[in-house]
């Protein structure tokens, strides 16, 4: 029952999505003349070589007519935006409530593993898709934007992707992607699921969960909240589900770039592999001693 | 009218982003009817979209308002020639004529402070133009910048303790040291008034007497039997006090003898009482004579003492004020000369201040002179010499 209307409301925020947008493209059109205007009074006193104070007084009137433009463009557009992320976590929840009512029906023997082909997609998607952070002027990137770290009393939700140190049958640590199940207050600590092997979970204490990020930071305007060249991070090593310890090469130099990175790698000669490219979402601070 | 080269603005280039171009996918629903609709698959694309707009929009958001600043100050603070730094370098629509000199004016501008700079006859310069077209405007009040205002405030707190000391403050400190006039009041002990058990008693039957006038009053109204209380007279009290007051002077078991007369008569003579007239002279008489002997030590302050604490307490205290005067007044006589010495070493200071510029009037005359390039004449030389010879005279005494 429950699936039947998250369906119908995920349509009805379809459809407001779409009112959103062709709203979106009214106010760009209508803002476009007034930037054509500026762009004819930039090049006029260029021209004419000097700086009246009718020119001034023009330009600075034109100048406030487009900042009202532009915040009336940006609230819209935040509006979609949320409205996509809205509908996403629709679908998401829809989602989790799949698998749980899944995993109650034990008639059906658990899904098998899905191809790895298939996983990895999935994996660049999600990437892709991470909401870029856009302050508007004045504000700061927030905890799990990027390199920003999650304040100390944040606790994962479930569906949410985390970094998680596993240990292994033959009692190696590794750091897996894992999606929370559920957080206990009771004893701290998560359930976590192995997105690699779906029915294979951890439970683990909270040092051992490292929450991935929520936004992306865009290099453009918050480039603090990007980790910088040489800093010691744990990036998800290409075509698998593991986190290693890696030395950031390059930040992303544009919003839909990816960072690259050196892992450690014995197998070479100076204890690094080549730059490898990883996306911001599969990035996050690494705070383990050397590991052994 | 300014020069454009003058103009701090960067002359962005403010075009939108072309969606047609960038955002196939946006532009694609834009055309859909309502009824076609967003498919979910389609709205990660969307996102991407919609981000890029966002962000191309946010970033001409700032901008705009930077600009609008820099447009803003640069109206109002005509003669100051105040630049607001971009926070950032846009390559955009900026011609390369604009960055140099624009660098050349930050150079010089280094804030609000002295000092000669480059900047400083190139804004002599530009200042007529900038005039005469301020006439044109209205006058704008000028928001003045504040100043760097804490070290003023510092030597203005620090002022009350560096300053120098006037005659004014050196009388009165002689003021001070004038003894107080009350000083012997302190010292007084005051005499051991009535006892107040007596005090009382006595005001008690006063009382008595008042309500018995009264009750006799409202009896001689009433005409009743108020007997008893209108008897009792005034003399009839004293009588009453009197006997109560000698039985106070007695020991109580009644022997009229002093203590120590008790203690020799038991010693000398057997057991039979007789009277003696002047038995409290007797005593003292006793007393004496014994202490005179040698056999009895003269206690006579400290015995009563020991047994008046209040006594004790306020001769400690007057002690201690005595040794606090005297302390006192020694440290006003070291302030006085302290003071003093002080106050000539002042006038010597502001000798050398004089001197000072007199050495400095005559460094700048042979300074003059080698500037024009010929030799300081021998006057000149001479008065410098002078100068500097007394100023260091003055110094010696000062350290002296």
């Amino acid at each position: 029952m429950a699936l039947v209307s998250a369906d119908s409301r995920i349509a009805e925020l379809l459809t407001e999505l779409h009112q959103l947008i062709k709203q979106t493209q009214e106010e760009r059109s209508r803002s476009e003349h007034n930037l054509v205007n500026i762009q004819k009074t930039h090049e006029r006193m260029q021209t004419e070589n000097k700086i009246s104070p009718y020119y001034r007084t023009k330009l600075r009137g034109l100048y406030t007519t487009a900042k009202a433009d532009a915040e009336a463009e940006c609230n819209i557009l935040r509006k979609a935006l949320d409205k996509i992320a809205e509908i996403k976590s629709l679908l998401e929840e829809r989602r989790i409530a799949a698998k749980i009512a899944g995993l109650y029906n034990d008639s059906e023997p658990p899904r098998k593993t899905m191809r790895r082909g298939v996983l990895m997609t999935l994996l660049q998607q999600s990437a892709m898709t991470l909401p870029l952070w856009i302050g508007k002027p004045g504000d700061k990137p927030p905890p799990l934007c990027g390199a920003i770290p999650a304040s100390g009393d944040y606790v994962a939700r479930p569906g949410d992707k985390v970094a998680a140190r596993v240990k292994a049958v033959d009692g190696d640590e590794q750091w897996i992607l894992a999606e929370v199940v559920s957080y206990s207050h009771a004893t701290n600590k998560y359930e976590v699921d192995d997105i690699d092997e779906e029915g294979k979970e951890h439970t683990l204490s909270r040092r051992r969960v490292i929450p991935l990020p929520q936004w992306k930071a865009n290099p453009e305007t918050d480039p603090e909240a990007l980790f910088q060249k040489e800093q010691l991070v744990l990036a998800l090593y290409p075509q698998t589900t593991c986190f290693y310890r890696a030395l950031i090469h390059a930040p992303p130099q544009r919003p839909q770039d990816d960072y690259s990175v050196l892992f450690e790698d014995t197998s070479y000669a100076d204890g690094y592999s080549p730059p490898l490219n990883v996306a911001q979402r599969y990035v996050v601070a690494c705070k383990e001693p050397k590991k052994k | 009218m300014s020069e454009l080269k003058d103009c701090p603005l960067q002359f962005h280039d403010f075009k939108s982003v072309d969606h047609l171009k960038v955002c196939p996918r946006y532009t694609a629903v834009l055309a859909r009817s309502e009824d076609d609709g967003i498919g979910i698959e389609e709205l990660d694309t969307l996102q991407l979209e919609l981000e890029t707009l966002l962000s191309s929009a946010s970033r001409r958001l700032r901008v705009l308002e930077a600009e609008t600043q820099i447009l803003t100050d640069w109206q109002d603070k005509k003669g100051d020639r105040r630049f607001l730094k971009l926070g950032r370098d846009h390559e955009l629509g900026a011609p390369p004529k604009h960055g140099k000199p624009k660098k050349q004016k930050l150079e010089g501008k280094a804030g609000h402070g002295p000092g000669p700079g480059p900047g400083r006859p190139k804004s002599k310069n530009l200042q007529p133009k900038i005039q005469e077209y301020e006439f044109t405007d209205d006058p704008i009040d000028v928001p003045r910048i504040p100043k760097n205002d804490a070290p003023n405030r510092f030597w203005a707190s620090v002022e009350p303790y560096c300053a120098d000391i006037t005659s004014e403050e050196v009388r009165t400190l002689e003021e001070l040291l004038k003894p107080p006039e009350d000083e012997a009041e302190h010292y007084k002990i005051p005499p051991l008034g009535k006892h107040y058990s007596q005090r009382w008693a006595q005001e008690d039957l006063l009382e008595e007497q008042k309500d018995g006038a009264r009750a006799a009053a409202v009896a001689d109204k009433k005409k009743g039997l108020m007997g008893p209380l209108t008897e009792l007279d005034t003399k009839d009290v004293d009588a009453l006090l009197k006997k109560s007051e000698a039985q106070h002077e007695q020991p109580e078991d009644g022997c009229p003898f002093g203590a120590l007369t008790q203690r020799l008569l038991q010693a000398l003579v057997e057991n039979k009482p007789f009277s003696v007239p002047h038995t409290k002279s007797l005593e003292s008489r006793i007393k004496e004579e014994l202490i005179a002997q040698g056999l009895l030590e003269s206690e006579d302050r400290p015995a009563e003492d020991s047994e008046d604490e209040v006594l004790a307490e306020l001769r400690k205290r007057q002690a201690e004020l005595k040794a606090l005067s005297a302390h006192n007044r020694t440290k006003k006589h070291d302030l006085l000369r302290l003071a003093k010495e002080e106050v000539s070493r002042q006038e010597l200071r502001q000798r050398v201040r004089m001197a000072d510029n007199e050495v400095m009037d005559a460094f700048r005359k042979i300074m003059a002179a080698r500037q024009k390039k010929r030799t300081p004449t021998k006057k000149e030389k001479d008065q410098a010499w002078k100068t500097l010879k007394e100023r260091e005279s003055i110094l010696k005494l000062l350290d002296g």
